[in-house]
């Protein structure tokens, strides 16, 4: 009998076993839909800005609305500024965000006239670690079509974009390197940094 | 962005030249400090950079931006305002039609038969269907391109890609992609077809090799002018895009594990070994 009911221990198990990876992919499948519907949704909202009417003021309002929605930008700033954020005071931490949100909208808004006539295609969609990553391909004219991935964390609850990978580049990880060069080159003063930021923003605003 | 091969020049005396100014910068600007033992963090951001020759790498990159200002952009700015889209895409297509030798060969030489498969394919159709490659018919036929060159089969081999180079003329490189250049322009027939002295091989060649730059350089306009506006150290970031993009393409490259059975036979394609 003992031998008996090892037997069907082992079946069950192996049944479940077996039947176990049959059951994840289908919810991550059906998680993979919500990150694409989320991106399909936040792109669909982007093209609406870049292509339609309006002031550019009345543009950047918008956009700065889509990112507060859609993006992670707290998160990513933390990212960029990478070992320095650990020695930053906390009113530089606080002015660094603040600004980072600034430049971002800005570095954006900036090439909205380069993006007129962008459109976009959905393609597959993966999960990677913690995050969705949706493909897509995005055409405008006279440049090439650019294959654009949307890394999404959250994607059950609070859906954010955390990351871009343009054509296999991340421009967080850019931006971070970008930020850590010129720290470095500025006597690692996160100061230096605050105020280039301010510049750009001032320039390009 | 699908780019053609980087632009070469055909055979020439140049090296030696630049050979001189390389000489000249590395004289002029020397290495960059490593950061002391005692701060292991920038120890550990110094060596993910992997630049050690950094002054003289910005001492080219320079060079280059110069070049680039008062030559090369003005040349490509033109070509784009004075040829419509649909030709330069068409002019492109024939480029890359016209690097298919050193692309089957890195092919092959990466193991990859479904990828030279495709660079035949490519070849074919576009050579005929599509008008001595003018048109990219293969594409829309199920044969998309891909990148190859020698940098990326030293890659697949296991090769690692050493520390960051700025290269005169060249730009953004590391030592694995010097040599895979050097070796892409051996590979390629047209370098070799021909008496140099002929002068009709000599314009034809020049022109291809032109022609590359401008098209190659017109591809990028945009993204260029922006990264410079937006980059608080464009060196850095240039950096930074030239590693991660070559990385994707060579993660691409090893990803790609399609089975050589064709679709048709399904017996040996669709039935993995239990």
């Amino acid at each position: 009998m003992i031998l008996r009911r090892d037997f069907l221990t082992i079946a069950a198990a192996t049944a479940l076993m077996s039947f176990a990876p049959a059951w994840a992919p289908r919810a991550r499948a059906q998680d993979t839909g919500k990150a694409t519907s989320f991106v399909k949704q936040t792109g669909d909202r982007l093209v609406a800005v870049v292509n339609g009417a309006g002031s550019s003021q009345d543009k950047r309002a918008q956009m700065t609305q889509i990112l507060n929605d859609a993006v992670d930008v707290d998160g990513i700033a933390r990212f960029c500024l990478g070992r320095f954020w650990r020695t930053a005071t906390p009113a530089q931490q606080q002015e660094y965000v603040r600004l980072f949100h600034q430049v971002l909208v800005t570095n954006i808004t900036s090439k909205l006239g380069e993006y007129k006539g962008v459109s976009f295609v959905m393609g597959r969609a993966r999960t990677d670690g913690e995050n969705d990553v949706v493909s897509t391909t995005v055409n405008r004219p006279n440049n090439p079509p650019t294959a654009v991935d949307w890394v999404v964390t959250d994607v059950s609850s609070n859906p954010k974009i955390v990351d871009v990978l343009a054509e296999g580049t991340s421009l967080r990880l850019t931006q971070r390197q970008d930020y850590a060069s010129y720290l470095v080159h500025n006597n690692n003063s996160v100061d230096a940094l605050i105020s280039a930021m301010k510049n750009q923003v001032a320039s390009n605003g | 962005m699908r780019s053609v091969r980087p632009t070469r020049p055909p055979r020439a005396g140049a090296p030696r030249r630049l050979f001189c100014l390389l000489a000249l910068g590395v004289l002029l600007a020397g290495c960059a400090t490593k950061p002391p033992a005692s701060d292991p963090d920038a120890l550990a951001d110094y060596e993910q950079t992997n630049d050690p020759l950094e002054p003289t790498n910005r001492v080219f990159y320079a060079i280059n931006n110069g070049l680039d200002t008062v030559i090369l952009r003005p040349l490509a700015l033109g070509y784009r305002y004075a040829v419509p889209e649909p030709v330069r895409n068409g002019i492109h297509n024939m480029l890359s039609n016209l690097g298919t030798p050193v692309q089957l060969a890195n092919d092959m030489m990466e193991g990859k038969p479904r990828r030279a498969g495709d660079t035949v394919m490519r070849f074919v159709i576009n050579t005929t269907v599509g008008v001595v490659g003018f048109f990219d018919v293969a594409t829309k036929w199920g044969y998309p391109n891909h990148d190859a060159d020698f940098g990326m089969t030293l890659a697949s081999w296991g090769v690692p890609e050493g520390p960051f180079l700025f290269l005169p003329i060249l730009g953004p490189s590391d030592p694995r992609d010097a040599a895979g250049f050097g070796v892409d322009i051996a590979l390629d027939p047209f370098t070799w077809v021909g008496n140099p002295r002929d002068s009709t091989i000599t314009a034809l060649n020049w022109t291809r090799f032109g022609l590359n730059a401008i098209d190659t350089r017109e591809r990028v306009e945009d993204s260029l002018q922006s990264i410079k506006k937006t980059a608080l150290d464009p060196y850095a970031t240039f950096r930074s895009l030239y590693r991660q993009h070559r990385h994707a393409q060579i993660e691409q490259l090893l990803n790609d594990k399609r089975a050589t059975a064709p679709a048709w036979d399904l017996q040996s394609t669709d039935q993995p070994a239990k």
